[in-house]
């Protein structure tokens, strides 16, 4: 296996790839990476061969540290890469939990986010070039220009409206950008930062779309090991739901499998356990298995709305009115005459 | 009032003579829709499958007003659930009463929401003559004035699209909307998947919403309403930035104007509600509804409006400031129509005045019908 990758690391000219090879290394999910294994030959068996017990091993250290909400940073050589890379997309499969599969697509987005804005700060204007046309072009269908003097990204205004639209930071709107003949203009950071959801859902639908043949023995038995240890997170908290409305029971619930919640709901939830005077650090933990969960935001997050701080503005729970209008309320009868969450149960006592 | 025959017969022979409609591109995945004289509500979710059947509808149904979805659908007749949207062009709408002209109360007929008087122009509190109500719905003859305004709008919304948007001219199609304002249809495909939030974003860059004060450069002191200045790395030489530095009179080589700008604004809360207004005031003021609605069906271009009887015309960007919509939209004939004045009212078209004070007149046609519609008179 070792001798056919040499081989096919020597014979360079004949993949057609025109990125590095530390290109492919950090950018395993491009279509090269897959042209790689079909030119080495790759074959499913070849994983359960003992010379792969490293590449198994650095998979499931990736999953976890990805599932774990952090960065796995590490990189070794194009061919290690690719092959781990490879096996965490299966191994992710045969865990079959969704959360899982988010938390892990987020972390590799985040992962190939890092990379991507170091590359394109760094390298020279060919390269750049090169990686802008195949990972945004290729991937994403975006074309990406620079400036004369190489420092800035242009993007078009309509690929820019329709991805930065569903950012809520105010410097996302297109009036804070810098913006001139149909183009729009971004640092590094901001321009892979625009696409990396996509990246995500990209991972996210080539998991999906896989489908696994009869497995290597070793990757089943760590797969299986990883589902065991990551399935602990999504059990119930010991918080006892059943006091609370039935919208922030559902949003909890939500939250309790992993699974996203949209951003008015978790305004819903965190308002109302400040309302009912949970502390702050018991309501950050409530939102860790989001999948997008980083708990220094999110402390921030509860903060301002807690009026601690930001702008000092103490936000209260929505009204069912509200709640209404966003399709996040799950009344039941016991709701009856209340106009707030807040007032749930109250009542009736 | 709007239903009489005459105002019906005029819209027919317009139907029947005119060749001004314009029939959309890929008319068969657009949706249209019609209102009838004196029927409330709109016939919608028609299609058409080319530019004839269209032209043969409109003659034989009479529509008091015509609309098209700028949404292209797979299924355009089916109930909005189930058309399945395939995209819409921009659009938008400047619309002249949204300007809030000084000169409106001077043009402006109440018509009693009672009994439906109609009074002269009012300098103090209405109160209907016939019937003592209060409530009166206000009709506006638009002036020079309210006309040289929505110019000025549209004249810098052409600047938007074309310079910050990039937009070639020949894809910015104007119209007059046929009453007070004007209408863009925007031919760039690229825009056609855009969602409603992202054309609300694009809304809030045209109509001058949300710059935060950082983007130029202003920062707030952690902890207080202090602000320094740290111009961002992109510059300012471009877009709404380039607007502020050259209103505020700043340049991106020296901090020390901008810094003296915001102490004397008061501080970084102070510069921000400043800026707000300066690029609110700069902004162009569009229709947000119009624009964000990706399902709308929108006045079809050449068609009549209910309102005026005039047409929505197209108007050559280059031309905008000769442009007379009373004269180049009103495109009835002028067969004598004898009308019954509600009360004494006063318009321009077709570069003649009628100023009537008398109780029945006989008026051309397109006079006729241009009081009728805004409800000053009836058929005698």
């Amino acid at each position: 296996m070792r001798c056919r990758f040499m081989a096919v690391v020597q014979n360079n000219t004949c993949l057609s790839i025109r990125l590095g090879t530390g290109d492919l290394a950090r950018y395993p999910f491009l279509n090269e990476a897959g042209e790689y294994l079909r030119q080495s030959e790759f074959g499913w068996e070849e994983l359960d061969r003992p010379d792969m017990a490293d590449i198994i091993e650095r998979a499931a250290e990736r999953i976890q540290v990805g599932v774990s909400g952090k960065v796995y940073d590490r990189v070794e050589r194009y061919e290690t890469e690719i092959l781990t890379f490879l096996v965490t997309l299966i191994m992710v499969k045969s865990i079959a939990m969704e959360p899982v599969l988010k938390k892990y697509a987020l972390a590799e987005a985040r992962r190939a986010e890092k990379f991507l804005t170091e590359d394109l700060k760094k390298q020279n204007e060919a390269q750049r070039r090169a990686l802008l046309s195949k990972i945004f072009g290729d991937l994403f269908g975006l074309t990406i220009g620079t400036t004369e003097d190489g420092r800035l990204f242009k993007v078009k205004v309509t690929d820019y409206l329709a991805r930065s639209s569903h950012f809520h930071e105010q410097e996302w709107k297109m009036i804070n950008r810098l913006v001139s003949g149909g183009q729009v203009y971004l640092g590094p950071d901001e321009t892979v930062r625009l696409v990396r959801n996509e990246l995500a859902v990209l991972i996210n639908s080539r998991v999906h779309a896989m489908s696994l043949p009869a497995l290597p023995k070793a990757i089943k038995e760590k797969a299986e090991v990883l589902r065991i240890a990551l399935a602990p997170h999504y059990e119930y908290t010991a918080d006892a739901v059943t006091e609370y409305p039935p919208c922030v029971k559902h949003a909890m619930e939500v939250m309790n499998k992993g699974e996203n919640l949209p951003h008015s709901a978790r305004l819903m939830l965190a308002t109302y356990m400040l309302a009912i005077g949970k502390p702050t650090d018991e309501i950050v933990k409530m939102f860790k298995n989001a999948p997008d969960f980083n708990e220094r935001i999110t402390r921030y997050q509860v903060e301002h709305l807690a009026g601690s701080k930001g702008s000092r503005t103490k936000y209260f729970v929505p009204s069912c009115d509200k709640l209404r209008t966003e399709n996040l309320c799950f009344a039941t009868k016991d709701c009856d005459g209340i106009i707030n969450p807040t007032q749930f149960g109250r009542r009736r006592k | 009032m709007i239903g009489s025959k005459a105002v019906r017969a005029a819209f027919r022979e317009y139907y029947f003579k005119q060749k001004l409609v314009e029939a959309p591109n890929n008319i068969e995945q657009r949706e249209f829709g019609y209102a009838q004289f004196g029927i409330p509500g709109m016939v919608r979710h028609l299609s058409f499958k080319g530019a004839g059947e269209l032209t043969a509808t409109l003659v034989r149904e009479v529509p008091s007003d015509v609309y098209c979805s700028n949404a292209l659908y797979r299924f355009p007749t089916l109930p909005m659930q189930e058309k399945q949207w395939q995209g819409a062009d921009l659009i938008f709408d400047i619309d002249g009463k949204d300007l809030h002209l000084s000169c409106v109360p001077s043009h402006s007929y109440p018509i009693c929401s009672n009994c439906g008087h109609a009074s002269p122009t009012l300098e103090k509190e209405y109160a209907c003559p016939a019937c003592g109500g209060k409530k009166a719905d206000y009709v506006s003859i638009p002036c020079a004035k309210c006309i040289e305004g929505s110019k000025k709008e549209a004249a810098r919304l052409v600047e938007f699209l074309s310079g910050d948007l990039g937009i070639a001219k020949d894809n910015i199609r104007l119209y007059f909307s046929g009453n007070n304002g004007f209408h863009f249809h925007i031919c760039d495909d690229s825009y056609r998947p855009l969602d409603s939030q992202a054309r609300s974003d694009l809304v809030g860059y045209l109509a001058g919403v949300g710059l935060i004060a950082e983007s130029v450069g202003v920062r707030r002191s952690p902890g207080s309403d202090l602000a320094f200045v740290k111009f961002p790395r992109s510059g300012l030489d471009y877009g709404w930035r380039k607007r502020v530095a050259e209103t505020l009179d700043i340049g991106a080589s020296s901090t020390i104007r901008l810094t003296n700008i915001v102490k004397e604004k008061g501080g970084y809360s102070a510069f921000k509600a400043e800026l707000d207004r300066i690029t609110r005031q700069m902004g162009v003021r569009i229709d947000p509804q119009v624009t964000t609605d990706v399902h709308r069906v929108f006045r079809l271009p050449g068609t009549l409006n209910s309102k005026s009887g005039l047409t929505k015309v197209r108007c050559d960007i280059a031309r905008l400031e000769s442009f007379d919509p009373f004269a180049d939209a009103c495109q009835l004939g002028s067969t004598k129509v004898k009308v019954k004045m509600k009360t004494h009212a006063k318009a321009r078209l077709k570069g003649q005045t009628f100023n009537i004070a008398k109780e029945e007149a006989e008026l051309p046609a397109f006079a006729a019908v241009y009081f009728m519609c805004k409800g000053l008179a009836e058929a005698a």
